[in-house]
């Protein structure tokens, strides 16, 4: 009895994760994005308005390659051990950010337009 | 502590670090931080179940920090340490309430638990709320990498007498 309430609680969480993610993965994409580290914002863009082109953003912690190609942005290349903001790939979702943990480094849609074109030189 | 015993928990941890030495070098299908399979945690639950809550917190202690050294990767012992922490006192809970043959349910929670520290740590490190996105797809990871290791350590405590304390 006691197990089938926590297979129960189990079953619960599971089902719920799989909802979230699939509403997470189908959230609208925005134009605004900003590249943030340790909480503040290093660099805003307009994807719409962005010229192509790659550039280096060097954190404390280590350099990260940033690309915007075609309105959409990724990391290119990082130096950090696992490469896990590299794979995964063009910032797709509009809510789920590219995060690079070992560099602090996160790159989101952000739904603030203001300041864009001071920082974004 | 005895010797032999001291020895033992050594050989665990040498185990569970080989463990985790290996599974670096499988390339992680799923793109997203914090996301992994986790095999050493076999180590961990077994360990959970045979030994006392002091030796276990131990023997993960010394496995995260050499196990991040190795994979050259400190920062990531931070959000290891969270996660770690918060799933070693929800197990040592758990094992109280579930018994050996349903270890599966207590690393399920274990591994929700371990998530939910990782992800703590992840927005107290970035101060970004936006991360808890992630959250959904920890969760529908750790459910299934929580039930593998589980079910490992399950089929492994009956047959493995080497490292009966």
């Amino acid at each position: 009895m006691k197990y089938k309430i926590l297979i129960l609680i189990i079953a619960v969480i599971f089902s719920a994760g799989v909802v979230c993610s699939v509403i997470v993965l189908n959230m609208p994409k925005k134009n605004t994005v900003q590249i943030k580290s340790g909480g503040k914002v290093l660099y805003t863009f307009d994807l719409g308005k962005e010229k192509d082109r790659t550039f280096d953003v060097t954190t404390a912690d280590g350099r990260n390659t940033i690309e915007i190609k075609d309105g959409k942005i990724r990391v290119k290349d990082a130096d950090c051990p696992d490469k896990t903001c590299v794979r995964m790939g063009w910032l797709r979702s509009g809510a789920m950010p590219i995060v690079c943990l070992p560099h602090d480094l996160i790159i989101a849609f952000t739904d603030d337009d203001s300041g864009v074109d001071a920082i974004a030189e | 502590m005895e010797l032999k015993r001291l020895a033992r928990l050594s050989m665990l941890t040498a185990v569970a670090l080989i463990i985790f030495a290996v599974e670096l070098q499988i390339p992680n299908p799923f793109p997203i931080p914090g996301v992994k399979l986790g095999l050493a945690n076999i180590v961990t639950v077994y360990a959970v179940y045979r030994y006392r809550a002091v030796e276990v917190a131990m023997l993960v202690g010394v496995r995260i920090t050499l196990g991040s050294l190795f994979s050259g990767n400190v920062m990531a012992l931070l959000y290891s340490a969270c996660g770690s922490f918060l799933c070693l006192l929800g197990m040592l809970f758990l094992k109280r309430i579930i018994d050996e043959r349903h270890i599966w349910i207590a690393s399920v929670f274990g591994a929700l638990l371990h998530n939910t520290g990782q992800m703590a740590a992840a927005l107290l490190v970035t101060q970004t709320p936006a991360l808890l996105l992630y959250y959904p797809f920890l969760v529908v990871a750790g459910c299934l990498a929580g039930l593998f290791t589980g079910l490992c350590a399950q089929f492994i405590l009956p047959r493995l007498k080497l490292f009966e304390p």
